[in-house]
């Protein structure tokens, strides 16, 4: 039965719970009741009091004024909503509101986009009748940071920037000072924005219904003539953002406010860090070594000459002595190119991409345990979650959407295991905090499930229902030595009893890790344990539980799922197995290599024997990302042939043959897959730069000039050729992908996939694996003359090698890579924070700043690597995951001094 | 307001208050050290901006106060007694200007000339060239009740009084609170809601942990019942706390007490001592199995914090802002978990409702308005103090037979601290002391205070006083109130200090829009007594006003 309630005396279905403005919205209309202080994103707060509607419990009874935004709505209610007498104490709101507002519309950056003037316009305001009194319209302008700015004097004090900064991004940097008349807004310590602990997320900007907060690219006025919907090209979270152009130049970037993905929030990156895409470093034009230089040619020319070479060094040293690096920066459509080129153009499988730095294990592991290599649920299942288990991920600095959602729920006393060897941002609020020895996570992992056994919090129904080898697994975790494993680990085993306990207990554990699990001897292992974890309980197959990978690059997911890796083709079909090969030949037309082909790791080391003659990189910079730098350079220096696909002169480009200038995710189409499977739609909001093209039109150009038949680029063409390949595109189509996306496994009839495995898991039975822990070799072969341990990871202001983020306003705000030591080793080595430190590896050396601080155990220090000047990758080693060759980045034997010299200098 | 605030403000609940840390820290003198907010925002996972905002929020914390030795009071019931220029005049010979702060009503209405000085309060006539020796600092007033005292009474020790706390412990939780309710307690804050309801709503609520709070922050001017009770009948409130925390399944109780009350904190906190020293806290109480403590903290000087929403935000340590209902405390309070919180009185009532019965107690009373009830007289009366009467008693018998009269001419009486109703003398005859008989005249019971307006004083000013009242304390969360109140103060100064001529229609939007629109009672409140005053004396407001 339906329940009613009346609006202007007329019947109107009601929703439970919900409160009288919802009600009015869905029946009138988004805009009906004016507001001010009410934001879709934010709790119901009640402080403008615009909203205010006459309600009655009988049909023109006696009525009582309510704030729509915070009364709930009963049955049986009569609402009036736009009485005379609302419209008057509206009309007096405002009035009041503009004795302390300047009344400066026409020269205001968001005149005709401000919803003050919105409301007053509806309202009907004549005059201000009150005389001058009080007021803060002398309040100064904030314009110290390089991103936000604030004109408090035009603030009415509504809180939505408070509150977005809480309530959205958990950070607490804003709030109001003072009492009564006197509020105002402070940042920080009642400082600048520059000068406070602001992340420059920008929410509270999106939120500011004024222009009293706003940002250098006044994301709100209404300048732009056109605006389109893309994705954003940083991390794997997919953010969905509004970019606003006019005559073809990008005026700024906000985030969409209906998307599933990040409901109108995203990060610096996302939002103000596009200023690359116009950045006089861009390449735009293609460049042939000659000398020690690059002399520009015209496309036609750099094709030739690519063609000429290609066909060449294929006819003398054969079709594996080519090599191809796509890139997980690029679309889903390029990267089904790049591998169709290699496989079905050049006629080899050694095609790779930067996965197999970071998430190549994640993927192995979940296919050997679950039977696919990817995220099992969906981040909005942290809504419905008991209990959030993080392993060596950082997500609010390197997943920032999707780590101020997990930050928001551990806020409000969701309980959460956070296991890093550093005390992150969520280490700081975990309810149990395992800091351990980096490269422990197998032993660590192990003693969970331990526990999990010996305390009998095993879901026995599901794993004999779902699940294979546990009884083996069960057998051997039962006789693990704990004591053992509390020293090589360096945790508590009480600590680890109450988390594994706690984890097995609550109704639904979800499950996030990072490149913490992936980037070691071990990475894949470790997969696997946290499958074991998850099967063990039961926390597979519904809402709220899972495995879940945080995809680092923005199309990680999808340049695997495409077929850039060289054991399995576009839809991970493995290579060697006949009717897989028949099925690429029938699509691409041609025969396709048989044999397995080269990791990037493997190319490197067959560059160097010279095996491999040609290598062929569409946007990644190699030298500067992948470890030991020394040896990486010694590759590409060994090559006869290196044409790099680029945005910059990346220190990779600076030692190719032939270089072609791209296009950024600004200028092109096609689709991008985040973390969670979503296929989303990458727009066109500017025309590629002069003289550059999408990667995509390169690829096909080359494909066509080596004598391929191949359509030219076009997100939903090339998308109709991925689905007729890719088993789990089955159904996907360019307008069928909409505004939100889908998440594969898609159908033939549209319908997608928010959770995997809910009756029985792709591989049929979930398998458990059981696995010692091993001690690196890194450590094992170099730890007597390099006694500390290195770790590596991410800040939020910069992404991977800082191409992009370094040519714009973030490095103004983080402008070097610093090295974390804790303070007892500070003290034993002479260090306080500043001071230049040099760091060595049996690799090589790097010197940069030190920061003391208690963020790392005693014996481990903790960088980044987003600064080419410093270059942490020569110190970094050759180390690798035994099955993926992931390397192990965040493992390293080190030692360190004060250095004599300045970092930067 | 933040709701993740609360939380992680609870993960150190009330045993390291957050709130009590940033009192210590400001220590009375100024807000804490940049530093020492930084430490303690790292400490509980919180924001730096939101400490120091709600710093910059108290009397006491803001900037503004550091270096303040003395703080003069400018309550009510000292301005229209006219006492606090003289006091100013003499302090300014004993301390520089820029030491000399003020304070909003230290419940010494019935002596005025009220300050503090090093956390002491003073009034009547002080030397303050002996101030620093001086620690006789105490107050006299009568206390007086109908011959059957409930709240009045002789203290019969702690094995005496709390015997029926043994009782009551042995008795089923849902009988108690039915009791209770037919008790017909209602709230003596000022809003008389039922108490017995919001019990049972509490003790209904799921969740392990629960709260008690007592809201000793007895802010209005011309109030100080609470205090008598606090500092004379301090076993009075523990008792009433601990049954609630027995009946609501609360382990601990909560007395909130402003720091303009030093005294009432030293002695509850003696008090609680004293019952802990007795055996009757802790764990398993008189073996019932009922745990309970108590935590006594002091407020820093602001009159919203005793709006419960307002209080219970100051107690985790965010800005005591208003928030909205629902959820109401009573189901998400302190720290979001299930809180009990009432006034001061509502606890004290809680003994002779049980001693008595609950049906007995129902019959003392008038009506809906059951029980007895706190009066406190200021010093126009003869006889001003303290006087407990059953409800219904009729005014006009309170002011001639208790108070003895005025000693000199008084136009009206502000009843029910400043958002009570103004009643004209002639209206006295009328009332008498209950709910009911209040809201049938247009005026409001509130916590039945009386702040009389002599004859000379001009109305006019008075009502300004009440504006200026409420945008000094108004958190400034809402709209109306945050502006209305200082647009009104703003009219009101310029058209009696000037010969501007207000606009009667627009201060009648202004009260409309105060009165409908506010999200709490402060703003939603002031209009009820310049309403009064704008009907009651409207020849001597006309002249004020332009003509129509």
């Amino acid at each position: 039965m339906s329940k009613f309630a009346y609006i202007d005396n007329q019947p109107y279905e009601i929703n439970e719970g919900e409160t009288i403005l919802a009600f009015l919205k869905r029946h009138r209309g988004e805009k009906y009741v004016p507001t001010l202080c009410d934001a879709p994103q934010l709790e119901p707060f009640g402080s403008c009091r615009v909203c205010s509607v006459e309600a009655a419990l009988s049909e023109n009874g006696p009525t009582k004024t309510v704030a729509s935004c915070h009364a709930p709505l009963q049955e049986g209610m009569y609402i009036y909503p736009d009485t005379k007498k609302i419209r008057k104490l509206r009309r007096n709101l405002i009035e009041l509101v503009l004795t302390d507002h300047p009344l400066d519309c026409l020269t205001c950056e968001v005149s005709g986009n401000c919803e003050l003037q919105d409301v007053a316009a509806r309202v009907g305001m004549a005059t201000v009748r009150y005389p001058a009194g009080a007021n803060h319209l002398d309040t100064p302008k904030d314009t110290s940071h390089p991103y936000m700015t604030s004109d408090l004097s035009k603030c009415i004090n509504c809180y939505r920037c408070v509150r977005a900064c809480d309530e959205i991004q958990g950070e607490m940097v804003l709030s109001m000072h003072g009492r009564g008349f006197t509020n105002r807004i402070i940042k920080g310590m009642d400082t600048s924005f520059k000068d406070s602990p602001c992340v420059s997320c920008g929410a509270c900007s999106q939120a500011c219904p004024t222009s009293a907060i706003s940002d250098r690219f006044k994301s709100k006025s209404i300048a732009a003539t056109n605006n389109t919907r893309t994705i954003c090209t940083y991390c794997g979270v997919g953010c969905n953002l509004d970019v606003s152009t006019a005559n073809g130049e990008v005026l700024s970037i906000q985030a969409s406010g209906d998307s599933e993905v990040n409901a109108a929030h995203t990060c610096l990156k996302g939002r103000y860090a596009f200023g690359f895409y116009k950045h006089p470093d861009r390449l735009t034009k293609p460049l042939i070594k000659e000398g020690d230089g690059f002399r520009e040619a015209t496309w036609d020319e750099a094709y030739d000459h690519i063609a000429a070479k290609l066909k060449d060094i294929v006819s003398t040293h054969g079709k594996d002595s080519v090599a191809g690096i796509s890139s997980a920066r690029c679309t889903n459509e390029e990267n089904y190119l790049m591998q169709k080129f290699i496989r079905a153009v050049v006629g080899t499988n050694n095609i790779d991409c930067c996965a197999r730095v970071c998430h190549s294990p994640t993927a192995l592991g979940m296919q050997k345990a679950f039977g696919t290599g990817a995220a099992t649920n969906s981040i909005k299942d942290l809504d419905v979650t008991d209990l959030i288990l993080v392993c060596g991920a950082n997500p609010t600095d390197a997943h920032p959407v999707t780590g101020v959602k997990i930050k928001q729920a551990a806020m409000k006393g969701i309980p959460m295991i956070v296991i890093d060897p550093r005390k992150t941002d969520l280490a700081n609020l975990a309810t149990w905090h395992l800091q351990l020895r980096p490269g422990t996570n197998v032993a660590l992992l192990n003693m969970m499930a331990h526990y999990i056994v010996t305390e009998g919090k095993v879901d026995h129904d599901f794993i004999n229902e779902r699940c294979e080898g546990h009884e083996e697994f069960m057998a051997q975790i039962r006789e693990l030595d704990i004591e053992e494993h509390e020293k090589i680990t360096g945790v508590d085993r009480q600590l680890v009893r109450e988390a594994a306990v706690a984890y097995a207990s609550v109704d639904n554990a979800m499950e996030f890790h990072g490149l913490g699990v992936t980037e070691h001897s071990q990475g894949s292992k470790t997969v696997m344990l946290l499958s074991n974890l998850a099967m063990l309980t039961g926390n597979i197959g519904r809402p709220g539980v899972g495995i879940n990978p945080l995809r680092g690059q923005n199309n990680v997911q999808g340049a695997a799922d495409m077929g850039a890796q060289p054991h399995q083709g576009a839809g991970y079909l493995d290579v060697t197995m006949p009717e897989h090969q028949e099925h690429y030949r029938t699509h691409y037309g041609v025969d396709v290599p048989k044999e397995i082909g080269l990791k990037i790791p493997q190319m490197f080391d067959a560059a160097i024997d010279g095996s491999l003659k040609a290598l062929w990189i569409m946007g990644e910079d190699i030298v500067q990302t992948d470890p030991n730098t020394h040896h990486v350079t010694e590759a590409m220096e060994s090559l006869d042939f290196l044409v790099v696909q680029e945005l910059f002169m990346s220190e990779t480009a600076k030692l190719a043959d032939v270089i072609l200038p791209g296009a950024s995710f600004l200028e092109k189409e096609g689709t991008f897959t985040n973390g969670e499977r979503r296929i989303q739609r990458v727009n066109r909001a500017v025309d590629p730069l002069e003289g550059t093209k999408a990667d995509g039109q390169i690829v096909v150009d080359i494909m066509n000039r080596m004598g391929f038949e191949q359509k030219g680029y076009s997100a939903d063409v090339i998308l109709q050729e991925i689905a007729q390949v890719v088993p789990f595109f089955a159904g996907v189509t360019w307008e069928g992908l909409g505004e939100f996306g889908l998440q594969w496994p898609v159908n033939p009839d549209g319908t997608d996939t928010q959770i995997m495995h809910k009756k029985e898991f792709r591989r049929g039975k979930g398998m458990f694996h059981y696995f010692d822990w091993v001690e690196t070799t890194e450590l094992t072969e170099n730890q007597e003359e390099y006694p500390y341990i290195l770790t590596t990871g991410r800040v939020l202001e910069h992404y991977n090698c800082g191409t992009m983020t370094r040519r714009t306003g973030n490095a103004e705000i983080v402008d070097r890579d610093i090295l974390v030591v804790n303070p007892l080793d500070a003290k034993a080595k002479g260090l306080k924070t500043g001071d230049p430190v040099t760091l060595r590896s049996a690799r090589g050396e790097a010197t940069l700043e030190a920061a003391v601080t208690e963020d790392v155990k005693p014996g481990v220090v903790y960088t980044t690597f987003h600064f080419p000047e410093i270059m942490v990758n020569y110190i970094t080693g050759n180390v690798h995951d035994e099955e993926t060759m992931c390397p192990e980045y965040k493992v390293v034997a080190v030692d360190f001094d004060k250095a004599k010299a300045t970092a930067n200098a | 307001m933040s709701i993740n605030f609360s939380h992680l403000s609870g993960r150190k609940g009330m045993d390291e208050n957050l709130f009590d840390a940033l009192v210590k820290e400001g220590g009375f003198t100024g807000t804490a050290e940049t530093e020492k907010l930084k430490e303690l925002a790292e400490d509980y996972l919180l924001g730096e901006a939101p400490l120091l905002g709600a710093a910059s929020f108290y009397d006491f914390l803001r900037k503004e106060n550091e270096g303040k030795k003395i703080h003069v009071c400018n309550g009510t019931a000292c301005m229209v007694a006219g006492t606090q220029d003289k006091l100013r005049n003499k302090i300014s010979e004993h301390f520089d200007d820029k030491e000399v702060g003020h304070i909003c009503c230290l419940g010494r209405c019935h002596e005025n000339s009220a300050f503090q000085h090093n956390g002491q309060n003073y009034s009547g006539e002080t030397d303050l060239s002996t101030l620093s020796e001086n620690n006789d600092s105490e107050d006299t007033y009568n206390v007086a009740n109908d011959g059957t005292a409930h709240l009045t009474g002789e203290f019969p020790g702690i094995d005496a009084f709390y015997a029926l706390l043994k009782d009551i412990l042995k008795r089923d939780r849902a009988e108690l609170v039915e009791e209770l309710t037919r008790s017909n307690v209602r709230g003596r804050g000022g809003a008389g809601f039922p108490a017995g309801i919001k019990w049972k709503t509490v003790k209904d609520a799921p969740g392990e942990v629960k709260f008690v709070v007592c809201n000793a922050d007895e802010g209005d001017p011309g109030a100080y019942s609470d205090r008598y009770l606090m500092e004379k009948q301090p076993h009075l409130v523990l008792f009433g706390m601990m049954v609630c925390g027995y009946i609501t399944g609360a382990e601990t109780g909560v007395l909130y007490i402003r720091a303009e009350y030093p005294d009432s904190v030293s002695i509850m906190t003696q008090a609680v001592e004293d019952l802990q020293q007795a055996g009757y806290l802790g764990e398993n109480i008189c073996d019932s199995g009922f745990n309970f403590k108590f935590k006594v903290v002091k407020g820093a000087g602001s009159y919203v914090c005793g709006e419960e929403t307002a209080l219970l935000a100051s107690l985790e340590g965010q800005r005591p802002e208003v928030r909205v209902r629902p959820p109401f405390p009573a189901v998400q309070g302190l720290f979001r978990k299930p809180t009990a919180l009432n006034n001061v009185e509502t606890f004290a009532v809680i003994h002779p409702v049980f001693n008595l019965g609950g049906d007995a107690y129902s019959e003392i009373g008038r009506g809906r308005s059951s029980g007895t009830k706190l009066v406190s007289l200021d010093s126009f009366f003869n006889k001003p103090g303290i006087y407990e009467v059953a409800m219904g008693t009729p005014v006009s018998d309170i002011f001639e037979n208790y108070g003895g009269g005025f000693k000199s001419p008084v136009k009206a009486v502000h009843i029910g601290g400043p958002l009570g109703g103004i009643v004209p003398l002639e209206k006295i005859p009328d009332l008498t002391l209950d709910f009911e008989s209040f809201d049938d005249h247009g005026f409001l019971l509130g916590h039945a205070s009386v702040v009389s307006i002599p004859d000379d004083f001009p109305v006019l000013k008075y009502i300004e006083h009440l504006f200026e009242f409420t945008a000094a304390e108004s958190c400034g969360k809402c709209f109306p109130c945050r502006l209305g109140s200082q647009r009104g103060m703003e009219l009101l100064r310029k058209a009696r200090t000037s010969d501007y001529k207000m606009d009667r229609e627009l201060l009648d939007d202004l009260l409309e829009t105060l009165e409908e629109t506010s999200l709490c009672a402060l703003g939603g409140g002031l209009p009820l007594p310049v309403k009064n005053v704008l009907q009651y004396f409207k020849d001597e407001l006309n002249p004020y006003f332009q003509e129509a």
